[in-house]
């Protein structure tokens, strides 16, 4: 996914407040409360994680503080404070996905790329976040998902490595989910 | 266009019904490929792009259309064919590379009777069976399901062109407040989340609190790691829940209403929010509805992928922009919830049910399914079963049938273990035990529990300590650690079975687990906390063979865990 940053790497801000200026207007101190988590979401999705100063412009826009929004970055599993390797690995590891064998695939992660869940590979190139839920396309279990967007599904640990050095060479995943 | 009054509504209905009428004459070429998260994830939106193309190149003029998920997961990305004078026919498995020679079939009038699923008519056609004869959807009953995979969810036109926002008319129009209370008391309909509390109830108790404004909520946060039915009702049928969730709104005399969709489920927010957006377009939802009167006001709020938040009074402090934590009870929420105002709280399922209710009446719905279960149940099954999907039944299904016939069974070189029930919330079901009716109350003397309707089958690979630690650390993991019992009690109950798995049990431990679970289950706030160690209790319970060998031989059956076969035997005195 392309986040919006500036060519220079520093951090636009812009797109965030277009944002927060269209889809978060509230009349009450108690609607504007009720935004908060939406454009926590907002913010990720844009960055990738949440910056600092976008939990400020999100604080200011909304008039809470800057420890509200904190709050519940720190709490909901989906919020990032930190930025993210190159590529965002989604690994479920819902019931589902356990027992078609998803404990195997975080070993191999753990063991052979030495990152364990929230954590990013040395040379910056993968994060890896374990979905304690469900990403609700079981048929492929066990399945990541790749940047977002792509799954790769009935994974074992060879198929892991393949999928992640084909995605390391960037070439494209799309063809990766034969399921027989 | 904006609708403002009744007639004006008939009359939209009509043109409706007309419109769809005409698509289903089966005079035309109509071609639909069902997008939902499940089939995108195969491609479905590719085999959409390479059809409209392929069929423009092949010089054949077809409405190509999206329509939602249609259950069956296995079978996606999945097209149905209706060509001109044929009924339609509904091919599986359809990816990018299988679309230039289904696009020929097309242009020489042929049917690719190997790739179908099912045709939809009573008898065969061409040599495809119909498709109601399918073991997946020959024992189905699809009320809430039926018309997914057949409307387009984002559009509002082919919904009521299918009967849709009758019931809201109707109830505005033609009921009082009171009658569909009491319609849904009499369909006795319990909460689809799990708890399986009366609906009907609950509204009434909401009705009699003396506050106000009243707020009404959908839970659709569904962060169970086991269960996609309802991310995959707001993909296939938005409107449906949202019909229910406004019934609801009036029922309690109150314009706001809430739907709280987990934040990871894109695609079912993303297809609710358009639905809420059209209804507001049509003015079936704002101000003076159709000069009924009756205002209504939907507002869509979204999670951030916390498990808590299922629960009702930690999704009300999400709702709020808190953390999601449980708080005491009482209050309930219904007479304290979203900011200290009296809420009611139900499922996605349950609002889904609700114009079905007001339509055909209580009684209709309530001749479904068992006496005390009432209606359907929509099911989700995972595992090593031949396909995998969501099914619609009637409420008292024999476990087998539904894993052995709907879902086909275990798939070549898997050997039925044993099915996970209730998610994290309970314990499994061995074999033998498979004849139990799935209905709210025949679960739960097993040690099972409907919970969401969501079962995972397990065969012979997995090891019930694992699994049983697996489990119990995603309660460790997903406690918001607000109640001592469960933030200290979880993680101990975690390190016990870890060492089992290890092979280094101490004398007691079987007892110990008990005695640790006693508080958690006693003196947690919430339900989620008071069922945090049911999934172990249940493993051990289920499956005391595969304890026994770790802890007295050192040995894991299933050759899973890391046992260490040097360790001392823990059978010493006191065990």
């Amino acid at each position: 996914m392309a986040h919006a940053t500036h060519t220079d790497g520093e951090l636009d801000l812009e797109p965030l407040k277009r944002i927060l200026e269209r889809d978060f207007r509230y009349d009450t101190h108690q609607d504007a409360e009720e935004l908060i988590l939406g454009a926590c979401q907002e913010a990720q999705n844009l960055y990738g994680w949440v910056p600092q100063p976008a939990a400020q412009a999100i604080a200011d826009h909304l008039g809470v503080s800057v420890n509200r929004v904190y709050a519940l970055l720190t709490f909901y599993a989906d919020f990032r404070t930190e930025p993210p390797g190159k590529h965002f690995l989604l690994l479920c590891h819902g019931t589902a996905c356990y027992v078609m064998g998803s404990q195997r695939l975080i070993d191999t992660l753990r063991d052979e790329y030495g990152i364990t869940n929230g954590e990013v590979t040395r040379d910056g190139e993968l994060t890896l976040q374990v979905v304690n839920g469900c990403l609700g396309v079981c048929d492929l279990a066990p399945v990541i998902q790749v940047d977002h967007h792509t799954y790769c599904g009935r994974l074992t640990p060879d198929r892991l490595r393949e999928t992640l050095e084909a995605l390391k060479r960037g070439e494209p995943l799309e063809e990766r989910n034969e399921t027989d | 266009m904006k609708l403002t009054d009744r007639a004006a509504f008939e009359q939209y209905v009509a043109e409706a019904q007309r419109r769809w009428a005409e698509r289903t004459a089966g005079d035309r070429w109509v071609v639909s490929v069902g997008i939902s998260e499940c089939s995108i994830a195969k491609g479905a939106r590719q085999t959409l792009d390479h059809l409209r193309l392929a069929l423009e190149q092949a010089g054949i003029q077809a409405e190509v259309r999206q329509v939602g998920c249609a259950g069956w997961c296995w079978a996606e990305p999945y097209v149905e064919v209706q060509a001109p004078g044929a009924p339609p026919v509904i091919y599986q498995k359809i990816t990018t590379d299988k679309v230039p020679e289904l696009v020929d079939a097309m242009k020489r009038g042929d049917v690719k009777a190997d790739w179908a699923l099912g045709v939809r008519a009573d008898q065969p056609f061409e040599g495809v069976p119909p498709l109601n004869e399918h073991p997946f959807l020959a024992g189905q009953r699809r009320v809430l399901m039926a018309d997914w995979g057949i409307i387009d969810p984002e559009s509002i036109e082919d919904y009521i062109a299918r009967g849709g926002y009758q019931a809201w008319i109707k109830a505005i129009f033609d009921m009082t407040p009171e009658e569909v209370v009491n319609e849904v008391k009499i369909s006795n309909v319990r909460g689809r989340g799990g708890a399986g509390f009366p609906a009907g109830i609950k509204w009434e108790s909401g009705r009699r609190t003396q506050a106000w404004p009243k707020y009404v909520i959908a839970n659709s946060h569904e962060g169970e790691p086991n269960v996609f039915k309802d991310r995959r009702m707001l993909e296939s049928n938005p409107h449906l829940v949202l019909e229910g969730i406004m019934i609801g709104c009036y029922a309690l005399e109150t314009p706001h209403g809430y739907n709280y969709v987990g934040g990871e489920h894109k695609l079912a927010i993303e297809r609710f929010r358009k639905a809420v957006d059209q209804a507001y377009e049509l003015g079936l939802l704002g101000d003076n509805v159709l000069g009924s009167g009756v205002s209504c006001h939907i507002r869509v709020r979204t999670g951030g992928g916390a498990y808590i938040c299922g629960e009702g009074s930690a999704l009300m402090y999400s709702v709020m922009g808190q953390r999601g934590q449980p708080r005491t009870k009482p209050p309930r929420s219904v007479e304290e919830g979203v900011w200290k105002r009296p809420t009611v709280l139900n499922n996605t399922e349950t609002f889904a049910n609700i114009p079905g209710i007001i339509r055909n009446g209580g009684a209709w719905y309530a001749a479904m399914g068992t006496e005390k279960s009432t209606g359907t149940k929509l099911i989700t099954m995972q595992g090593p079963v031949q396909r995998i999907g969501v099914v619609e039944i009637e409420m008292g299904m024999p476990m087998r049938e539904l894993i052995f016939g709907l879902f086909g069974g275990m798939r070549e070189g898997h050997v039925f273990k044993g099915v996970q029930t209730g998610g994290v919330s309970a314990g499994p079901l061995r074999e033998e035990q498979l004849d139990v009716p799935v209905d709210f109350d025949s679960l739960t003397p097993l040690g099972g529990m409907l919970g969401s309707g969501g079962f995972v089958v397990f065969d012979q690979s997995v090891c019930a300590v694992d699994f049983a630690r697996y489990l119990q650390e995603f309660n460790r993991y997903e406690s918001c650690a607000k109640c001592v019992p469960c933030r200290l009690g979880n993680p101990a109950l975690v390190e016990i079975i870890e060492r089992i798995r290890l092979g280094h049990a101490r004398p007691g431990d079987l007892t110990l687990i008990e005695e640790t679970s006693r508080p958690i289950i006693d003196l947690s706030l919430c339900g989620l906390g008071q069922v945090a160690p049911m999934p172990t209790l249940g493993m051990i319970r289920a499956f005391p063979e595969d304890f026994a060998a770790h802890i007295d031989e050192h040995r894991c059956p299933a050759g899973v865990c890391p046992v260490d076969a040097a360790a001392p035997a823990a059978t010493a005195a006191g065990d």
